[in-house]
């Protein structure tokens, strides 16, 4: 039996609306192992995005919890371990305009606390995996979405997480390059050992996951 | 360099951007901002200096008087003199006479000097005719008192004294001195200008019948600046006679030229003031610009301190480099600075008006560390809180909803 690296139990999530609060997320759980690649879709609303904010602890639950593996092997809850019990990707790549490809890696490592040479080394080699070897200096704004897309993901993997929250990752993206960025998605986290969760609206791309769920009423059922 | 450092510095000065709009307009606003401060401050400094100078030249560093006249002045000169802290010592008597030239009159303050004193002020405001001709026959006035008697160098006038009045008295008949003007001076202080009369002491105590005695002693002092504390020293073992230093002489005017700084500092501060809200309401629009940029930084751990050092820092160093440009740009303008006056005066006319008012040559200057640290704490501390009070903002959102901004 491998090694669990998240577990979320019974997580429940309203919004504050006008009209009284408005439920999101009714009683997730959810237990992923190291290696796992899961995917999740449900319909637009439905809650994705504000799950994986949850299991990546940038908010907190209504109630239910959360728990990560650390890097020290360690369960943690997620929010105390950011930026290195998971990484994230987003639909919109998110990277730092003003920095280089090479700098938005290293930015992640340092910010983690890793020493400025071999944060620099780190990203140079994972930009090279993810083959942006020739795009090392480029601006954000110099490089296509499926390259920004690329660098993303080094940037998610640079503090060797055990968890990937990916939502939407090809959302933005040619049916080519989407398929192309999510060969490489799947590849790479593989390579590292990391387990991935994929919020995706693509069936075929859901159907690569091992383990695939929808979530709709704000409860996750395995499809 | 710490991350959010190096991310500051990239975020004021974009890589691959010719012109980083944002940083040079607010680095140039703190920049104009501080140099005005520090212009002001200069200038208002060495018209200051200028004025102390003057004080300094028409008073002595230290006036030494006591209840009467001063019995051997000669003596008490010497003794002064030894003292290591005195320059020198010079014995003067002074007192209100009446000028006369014909149907024209005024009231002379009269003044008796030393001729022969090398070092004596009033050689330096000599306007027309020449010092060194003054004797026991000619006088030395003021502008304004030669304009008002409408004599001119070499016209002779009369000179009354309290004492001939004690004559008429007696039942003699009083007879006025005369004297030839052999120079015109001109000390920028009014009240000097229009009453100083100079004449050699000698010919001063027979015309007062003051005999061996003078009216008081002027000391010139080693650290004019410490006139106050020396003239304590002193003054220990005479205790009839009074030593004034000359921040007592003219306690009011020095007051209202300090007072006069003061107030330019604060009405020129709040020209930085203006800058440093600029800053702060555009560093305020970049973080909200920014505000997914806030999420993804705490969704890869950034610590919130961080975040508003990230941002705080920007305004730091808009505040550090402004002062720096600020610095310049004193230096710079305050160096052109009679180029400067003359384009105004051929812009608007009004001729020479540092000469004609003030009378001095050019703008007077006097650097003042204390003013350079003064304008930069004060702008370092506003940019900073410019820029720390949108940092907090950012800092204390929640990363979630910051990222779903657009
Ligand atoms: N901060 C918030 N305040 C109020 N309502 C919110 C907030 N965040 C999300 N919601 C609501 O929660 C619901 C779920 O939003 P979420 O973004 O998780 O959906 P999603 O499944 O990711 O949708 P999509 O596929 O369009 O990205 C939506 O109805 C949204 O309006
Ligand atoms: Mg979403």
């Amino acid at each position: 039996m491998p090694d669990v690296v998240l577990q979320a139990r019974g997580l429940t999530k309203a919004f504050a609306a006008p009209a009284g609060p408005l439920p999101v997320l009714t009683d997730v759980s959810l237990e992923i192992f190291a290696g796992d690649s899961v995917s999740i879709r449900g319909s637009s609303g439905s809650g994705k995005t504000t799950l994986l904010q949850l299991l990546g602890g940038l908010d907190q639950p209504d109630s239910g919890e959360v728990l990560i593996l650390a890097p020290d092997t360690s369960l943690v809850a997620p929010h105390s371990s950011l930026g290195r019990g998971v990484g994230f990707v987003f639909q919109n790549y998110q990277l730092m305009p003003e920095l280089t490809a090479l700098e938005n890696v290293a930015l992640a490592a340092r910010i983690a606390g890793v020493p400025s040479e071999a944060a620099t080394a780190e990203a140079r080699s994972l930009l090279t995996q993810v083959g942006l070897g020739a795009r090392l200096e480029h601006l954000p704004s110099k490089l296509s979405g499926g390259e920004c897309q690329r660098v993303a993901i080094a940037r998610a993997l640079v503090n060797r997480p055990s968890v990937i929250l990916a939502d939407e990752p090809t959302g933005n993206l040619d049916e080519r390059t989407g398929a192309e960025i999510m060969d490489l998605l799947l590849g790479v986290v593989a390579e590292r050992g990391a387990a991935l969760i994929l919020v995706t609206h693509s069936r075929e791309f859901a159907e690569r996951a091992t383990r695939r769920f929808v979530l709709s009423g704000g409860v996750l059922t395995p499809a | 360099m710490p991350w959010f450092l190096h991310l500051a510095l990239r975020q004021l000065f974009p890589p691959g951007k010719r012109f980083p709009a944002f940083a040079t307009v607010s680095i140039l606003g703190v920049g104009l901002g501080v140099a005005s401060l520090l212009i002001v401050q200069t200038v208002m400094n060495g018209f200051g200096e200028e004025h102390r100078l003057r004080i300094r030249e028409s008073f002595g560093d230290c006036q030494v008087t006591g209840a009467a006249p001063i019995e051997r002045p000669e003596a008490l000169a010497k003794q002064l003199a030894a003292s290591p802290e005195v320059a020198s010592a010079s014995p003067y008597a002074e007192g209100p006479a009446l000028a006369r030239n014909g149907d024209f009159s005024g009231i002379a303050q009269v003044r008796g000097i030393d001729p022969t004193d090398p070092a004596q002020p009033a050689r330096k405001y000599v306007y027309g005719g020449s010092f060194d001709e003054l004797d026991d026959g000619r006088i030395i006035l003021g502008a304004g008192l030669a304009r008002a008697l409408r004599v001119r160098i070499g016209d002779r006038i009369e000179i009354w004294s309290p004492a001939m009045a004690e004559r008429a008295e007696k039942g003699k008949a009083p007879l006025p001195a005369e004297f030839e003007v052999c120079a015109v001076i001109v000390t920028g202080f009014t009240e000097v200008d229009n009453a100083a009369a100079l004449i050699p002491l000698r010919r001063f105590r027979e015309i007062w019948n003051l005999g061996p005695r003078a009216h008081g002693l002027t000391l010139r002092l080693k650290q004019p600046a410490l006139a106050e504390a020396t003239a304590g020293r002193l003054a220990v073992g005479h205790p009839e006679l009074r030593f004034r230093p000359w921040q007592d002489i003219k306690k009011d005017f020095l007051a209202a030229i300090r007072f006069e700084k003061t107030m330019l500092f604060f009405l020129m501060f709040i020209i930085t003031l203006v800058a440093s809200f600029s800053i702060g309401s555009t560093l305020f629009s970049a973080v909200i610009r920014r505000s997914r940029e806030v999420g993804v930084l705490a969704s890869l751990g950034a610590a919130r301190w961080q975040i508003v050092a990230l941002f705080g820092l920007q305004g730091l160093l808009i505040g550090a480099l402004g002062t720096l440009l600020g610095f310049v740009l004193t230096w710079t303008i305050l160096a052109c600075r009679d180029g400067i006056l003359g384009m105004i005066n051929r812009l608007f006319g009004g001729g020479d008006m540092v000469a004609n008012i003030y009378l001095f040559s050019k703008v007077p200057l006097h650097y003042d560390a204390t003013d350079f640290v003064i304008a930069s704490a004060f702008t370092l501390l506003t940019t900073a809180i410019a820029g720390l009070v949108p940092a907090l903002w950012a800092a204390g959102r929640k990363p979630s909803e910051a990222m779903r901004d657009a």
